[in-house]
């Protein structure tokens, strides 16, 4: 309300023209490419805009930066190897099995989709959870592949679905 | 990732929807059970809403080739791991060679000169002759020898003076005078397409032929496989513009493709619509923009790299 207080237009420009070509060169060095690195960095600034951390009250605005650019980096980092993951899986197909690049597409947008819906799981959650969707296991079934009880398959279950929920539900 | 704030009510709700499925799929409900879950769904709004989400989730699941979806969500994850701690190892993980570009850059390190996705060059030699380069091209080139060697991509060369340019391609070789002239290397096939003199053609499976300005051939597996005339038009990429004359919009975007790094898709139901006009290939997001614009077409960017056209739905 001060005449002191920027308006918060004007704090993210600021913020934006200080730091967008350190924050690049950060990121560059993190991962030996610029290109990337440039478009990581205007994602980082979106994100800012869109997030709910007033600008203008920012005491180190560099660290904040750097948080929004770690995590983008890993949300990259997970696409990236799934991407590989995919790629090596459709290698080993034959060749007559093999998708049509239009349908490898759609198959990989799907999984992209699902990878970052099952993020934050834990990995013997995950794998239950995928049991039971992708191959059409019976919890019993899923017990005697993990070499877990019954009584834990269904509990993995219920994490599993009840964050999938969440995420659909926020 | 959860951005906003969940409340506890949401919080139960979805609790109690996967306790529900849970409980189904263990195969252990009983009469009893089933009932009560029809009164839990009943008793209000959301906990039908969570019902009915929850059972969606199933069916994304459900389409999937079960072994490609298991290897890749599954996949070991020290990579992760290793990524968390301390960022190592980024760089080795480039995206994956078919998601930038369908070839492999094999070709490329041979190359002397190249050129990436959405570049362009010119060259312009001592006489006179000019060499252009469209994008995501790779050749050998000896201004001396006056051998131009095309291995992957398009060219156009204007050659001056009276000395011949020899132009080597995978399946076939032209020797060109003065005159202009365009090739275009393309997986297995290559096109000559004569702007300007005549063009002896020796196709590898030693057919010879002579074309005229204004004549195109292509080549497939070492043999001359059409002679036809064309749009001299076609060939604006040199000039920085991708032009097109009632062209259906499919053909128009494998085009407009080749310029645009990552990935461009559209809907099957998009390929015979008609596009005219000619567009600046300096900026291919404009162009995008303008098929909107001029089309019933919605342009969905999920990121710059990832590009996906469908029809406008209409509105109501």
């Amino acid at each position: 309300m001060g005449s002191l207080a920027v308006s918060s237009e004007q704090a993210f420009h600021n913020l934006y023209r200080e730091h967008r070509s350190w924050l690049e060169q950060w990121l560059s060095r993190r991962m030996g490419n610029g290109w990337d690195a440039a478009d990581l960095s205007q994602d980082a600034f979106m994100r800012v805009l869109a997030g709910s951390q007033s600008i203008s009250e920012l005491q180190e605005p560099r660290a904040y930066l750097k948080t929004i650019g770690k995590r983008l980096l890993i949300n990259l980092y997970k696409r990236r190897s799934l991407e590989q993951a995919y790629v090596d899986a459709l290698a080993q197909l034959p060749q007559a099995c093999a998708p049509s690049p239009e349908e490898r597409w759609l198959v990989l947008e799907t999984l992209q989709a699902l990878d970052e819906l099952l993020d934050g799981l834990p990995h013997v959650v995950r794998r239950a959870f995928l049991l039971s969707q992708l191959e059409g296991l019976g919890y019993r079934d899923i017990a005697e592949r993990l070499g877990v009880s019954e009584r834990s398959v269904k509990r993995y279950m219920v994490q599993a679905y009840e964050h999938c929920l969440l995420v659909e539900l926020c | 990732m959860l951005n906003r704030e969940i409340s506890d009510d949401t919080r139960r709700v979805a609790r109690a929807a996967a306790r529900w499925l849970a409980l189904l799929e263990s195969g252990q409900a009983s009469e009893r059970d089933h009932l009560a879950l029809q009164r839990w769904r009943d008793v209000h709004a959301s906990h039908e809403q969570a019902w009915q989400k929850i059972q969606a989730l199933r069916s994304r699941f459900g389409g999937l080739p079960a072994e490609l979806a298991m290897a890749s969500l599954d996949r070991p994850d020290q990579g992760r791991r290793r990524m968390l701690k301390g960022m190592l190892g980024f760089a080795a993980l480039a995206p994956a060679a078919w998601l930038v570009s369908r070839e492999l850059p094999i070709d490329a390190w041979r190359a002397d000169l190249a050129t990436r996705v959405g570049e362009r060059q010119r060259l312009t030699l001592a006489d006179g002759s000019v060499l252009d380069i469209n994008t995501d091209s790779a050749l050998n080139f000896d201004a001396g020898a006056r051998r131009l060697t095309l291995l992957r991509g398009e060219v156009a060369l204007k050659v001056a003076g009276s000395a011949p340019f020899v132009i080597e391609t995978s399946q076939g070789r032209a020797t060109l005078g003065a005159g202009e002239v365009c090739v275009r290397q393309q997986g297995d096939s290559c096109q000559f397409s004569v702007l300007g003199g005549s063009l002896q053609l020796q196709a590898s499976a030693y057919q010879t032929q002579v074309l005229q300005a204004g004549q195109r051939v292509t080549l497939r597996a070492g043999r001359i496989q059409s002679t036809q005339s064309f749009d001299t038009a076609a060939l604006g990429w040199r000039d920085g513009v991708l032009m097109a004359n009632d062209q259906p919009l499919g053909d128009f975007l494998r085009e407009l493709d080749r310029y645009r790094p990552g990935i461009l898709r559209w809907s099957p139901a998009l390929e015979s619509l008609r596009v005219t006009g000619s567009f600046r290939l300096a900026d291919t997001d404009q162009i995008l923009d303008l098929l909107a614009a001029s089309l019933p077409v919605e342009v969905h960017k999920r990121t710059r790299y990832w590009v996906t056209l469908v029809p406008r739905e209409k509105t109501a």
